[in-house]
């Protein structure tokens, strides 16, 4: 029988699906991705535009005079000449470094650049390979549009939440400078000039951003992440050092190294050609994510864990497994960056020792640090690292809590495993994961101190102080998975860290002593130099040991989810 | 003949969302146990139950004669269990899998570990990552079944499986039966159960509606008959037969439900000009949805 195929006698009518759920929401791709970095904007703005409002406080207050700006004028002069152009164009931010724009620029541009393209790496790498791996973009692909569109909409999505952080940024340095800046001084920001600043800072981030999502298809969300994040580190660090040759002909940093916004000097074109290159990054991950198959990679991929370090002998050895390449690499990372700042710090202590009159300067700037000292600058460093350290403590964090949002808990527990001793040992074994990576960071200190002919001994025993705190966050985190619930106990911990983090900056310069005692990092001493404060390491055992418990015994407790 | 699995009454509830209340159950030693129900009637959160991996909001579960909240481990050292849902450790392969939930029991036998991996076609040696969702089914039945537990506890254990190796599995759950072992087999597919099971429960809504043997479901079954006469359709000389239900004219068909033997149907149907006679015994599939649908039924 001959049978034909036609359409129905009339389409379904569904109510139409509000603007504000396609906006954010569940209504499309869009919405939902905007929806799903709600947390990562919220800590991306929250520091950017804190960050921005405290130093328009802190900068009037510590430098209230002319002559006190004067000093900081004064700063350039104590730092070696090879690097004086990490930290942003030294000749054109000029005796500006005195007002907030040029002091913002010299101490924290390149962090927000650096910090805000790292975000964009994450998340560009991760939103469709990462999907693509986890298996729901299967699902997502199935939907009835193609999947040129499918990458444009979390594109776009991300690029909104980046224009978002980077309004925040823009509208808290003007708002910040004009309210409690000393427009006598030279203080106030215009908008057009914290624009230019966000702009640049935007535009970096397209471009890295844009080099993952391009990159992503080929290596995956690890290759890629990888890959665009040393290219961001490599590039910076080719600029400011001053090495690379005609390599540096490809770092961004070289090409906007006249656009120093936030002093009032513009370079435009250079920068419309950062954005051009990340546009053209962009369109290419969208086009090969449209043109290749969906979670094929190039076959490029990360060595994998030996064997022998995966752990099938027990519980804690398991976790540990688990845990070991995220040890690895944040041990790595934040090796790497001790090698460079320890070998830096004897060279930087030597100027500032032999120009006394600028230590009144950096004891204002950081108080209670001796600067003059080696020692002194690797504390300065720990003091900066301690929010490295506490993010990777909630990585671990996340790790174990892994286990049970993925729902391996189910078939762990039946095994003749009591929960507690499920959390017990995936404690253990954070805490194992971040002695690891403290040992990693000491050796990079130690490495780079001894190359620096320096002596290394307090200092790596110092970045104890790290991992201490590390071990503290681990507490912290599971302390919250066992007694609440795994899925929030990593970003629990992560806003722990960012608090810490802004009590421990905002406080000294505001005077506010009482708020200050909140954070844990202030109790730590300074250990770089050999002096440890016994509160604050009791303080971290404590919470660590104590939250590790405390998780053990509510996880004993409570449901376990699914 | 000793229980191995008493529930007492059992409630879980998650707040406003309903879980399972009021379940009573006995599950006998060497018994096979199926239990039915559509997806969302509280199957699995009986079996998290069982396993403390959920506590009651009330009433009781007894494994091995243990409550489930007192002590866990020692019911967890004799269950084997296969989550309707589950994840594992994607870098970790096959065969390090069974080692490491081999070494958390304190060991197994490698002998019978190995002719589990053959008699399932598993080649052990791949990352759980690159396992089809069919072989990371056959991982977590190696897993559930390796250590010879006395009681498995299986949540939809034949997803994914390919029929050949559900034919093995079927076997292998006959030999552990055969041994001794007692089985809880939770499903919504009715051919699996009836394959194994020497009795079965059904839950539905959280309540358990039904419970008997596969005999005592196959009862519930009954004939659709369907009469096409030549002239006017006599309903009246139907509708007082015993076990006939459900009587509905059509034009000249006569359409109703016969419970129970059908001859007083076909004896009055004699009496009248026919043109058709269509009787259709619905499959235990069909009567199995029947109590899912609208029908009460009585407990026991």
């Amino acid at each position: 029988m001959a049978t034909r195929a036609t359409s129905p006698d009339r389409a379904a009518v569904f109510a139409p699906i509000p603007l504000r759920h396609k906006l954010y929401g569940f209504g499309s791709i869009y919405g939902k991705t905007i929806r799903d970095s709600r947390l990562a904007f919220i800590i991306a703005a929250g520091l950017l535009g804190g960050m921005s409002l405290v130093m328009g406080v802190a900068v009037s207050n510590i430098f209230p005079t002319e002559a006190a700006r004067q000093e900081v004028d004064a700063l350039f002069g104590s730092i070696p000449p090879s690097m004086m152009n990490l930290f942003g164009n030294v000749e054109l931010i000029g005796s500006k470094v005195g007002t907030l724009g040029g002091y913002v620029t010299f101490k924290y541009g390149v962090i927000f650049a650096l910090g805000t393209a790292l975000w964009s790496v994450f998340a560009l790498s991760g939103t469709l390979a990462g999907e693509a791996q986890r298996g729901s973009l299967d699902f997502v692909a199935a939907a009835p549009f193609g999947k040129r569109r499918i990458a444009l909409e979390k594109v776009s999505a991300h690029l909104t939440l980046l224009a978002l952080a980077m309004v925040v940024l823009a509208v808290m340095l003007t708002f910040s400078s004009n309210v409690f800046g000393q427009a006598a001084l030279g203080d106030s920001i215009s908008l057009l000039s914290s624009a230019g600043f966000a702009l640049w800072v935007f535009f970096l981030a397209l471009l890295f951003g844009g080099l993952a999502l391009a990159l992503s298809p080929l290596l995956g969300r690890a290759g890629s992440a990888g890959v665009a994040a040393l290219a961001m580190a490599g590039t910076w660090l080719m600029t400011g050092l001053g090495v690379g040759g005609p390599l540096l002909a490809l770092s961004p940093y070289s090409w906007t190294f006249d656009h120093v916004p936030l002093v009032g000097t513009y370079d435009w074109p250079p920068l419309a050609l950062v954005a051009i290159l990340g546009i053209v990054f962009l369109a290419i991950g969208v086009e090969l994510f449209a043109r290749r198959d969906l979670g094929v990679t190039a076959g490029f991929s990360l060595p994998a864990t030996p064997a022998v370090f995966l752990g099938v002998h027990g519980p804690t050895a398991r976790a540990f497994g688990e845990q070991l390449p995220r040890a690895l690499a944040w041990g790595i990372g934040l090796g790497l960056i001790g090698i460079l700042y320890s070998s830096l710090s004897g060279v930087l202590a030597d100027q500032l020792g032999s120009a006394p009159s600028f230590q009144g300067v950096f004891e204002a700037l950081f108080p209670g640090i001796d600067l003059a000292s080696v020692g002194g600058w690797l504390q300065l460093y720990a003091e900066l690292l301690y929010i490295a350290a506490g993010f990777a403590a909630a990585t671990f964090v996340s790790r174990w809590a892994s286990d049970e949002t993925d729902g391996r808990l189910e078939v762990l527990l039946a095994t003749p495993m009591a929960r507690a001793r499920w959390v017990v040992a995936g404690g253990a074994a954070a805490l194992v994961a971040t002695a690891a990576m403290t040992v990693l960071f000491a050796a990079g200190i130690g490495l780079g101190s001894a190359s620096g002919g320096l002596d290394f001994g307090d200092a790596m025993l110092g970045c104890a102080a790290l991992g201490l705190y590390a071990a503290a966050i681990v507490g912290v985190g599971f302390a919250v998975g066992g007694l609440w619930r795994t899925s929030l106990a990593a970003e629990i911990a992560a806003l722990f860290v960012v608090a810490t983090y802004l009590l421990d900056l905002v406080a000294p310069p505001l005077n506010l002593d009482a708020l200050h005692e909140l954070a844990l990092t202030a109790h730590m001493g300074q250990p770089m130099l050999g002096q440890w404060d016994p509160t604050g390491v009791v303080a971290c055992l404590v919470i660590a040991v104590g939250g590790i418990l405390l998780g053990a015994w509510g996880m004993s407790r409570r449901d376990v989810a699914r | 003949m000793t229980s191995i699995i008493q529930l007492q009454k059992l409630t879980k509830s998650y707040g406003s969302h309903r879980g399972i209340i009021d379940i009573d159950l006995e599950v006998a030693e060497g018994e096979v146990f199926g239990f039915l129900g559509p997806n969302g009637a509280g199957k699995t959160t009986t079996i998290r139950t069982l396993l403390d991996l959920i506590r009651p909001t009330s009433g009781k579960a007894l494994i091995f004669g243990i409550e489930s909240t007192a002590d866990p481990v020692a019911i967890h050292r004799r269950v084997g269990y296969l989550p309707g849902e589950f994840a594992l450790y994607d870098r970790l392969t096959g065969v390090q899998h069974l080692e490491y939930f081999a070494n958390l029991r304190g060991g197994v036998d490698k002998a019978y570990q190995a002719s589990l991996i053959e008699r399932f076609d598993l080649d052990p040696s791949r990352k759980f990552k690159e396992y089809s969702k069919g072989n990371k089914q056959k991982v977590a039945l190696v897993i559930a079944l390796q250590h010879r537990p006395e009681l498995l506890l299986l949540d939809e254990p034949t997803s994914g499986l390919d029929p050949l190796v559900q034919q093995t599995f079927f076997t292998v759950l006959h030999e552990s039966v055969a041994a001794g072992a007692t089985i809880f087999l939770s499903s919504h597919i009715l051919s699996e159960v009836e394959k194994t099971a020497h009795r079965v429960g059904i839950i539905r809504d959280g309540r358990l509606v039904k419970l008997g043997t596969i005999d005592d479901l196959r009862d519930l079954a009954h004939h659709q008959v369907e009469l096409r006469f030549a002239g006017e359709v006599p309903a009246a000389a139907f509708e007082a037969l015993p076990g006939v239900s459900e009587v509905a004219v059509d034009d000249h068909v006569l359409r109703m439900r016969v419970a129970g033997a059908i001859t007083p149907v076909v004896q009055a149907a004699a009496r009248y000009e026919l043109l058709d006679f269509v009787s259709r015994e619905p499959s235990l599939e069909e009567t199995f949805l029947a109590q899912y649908g609208h029908e009460a039924v009585e407990v026991g």
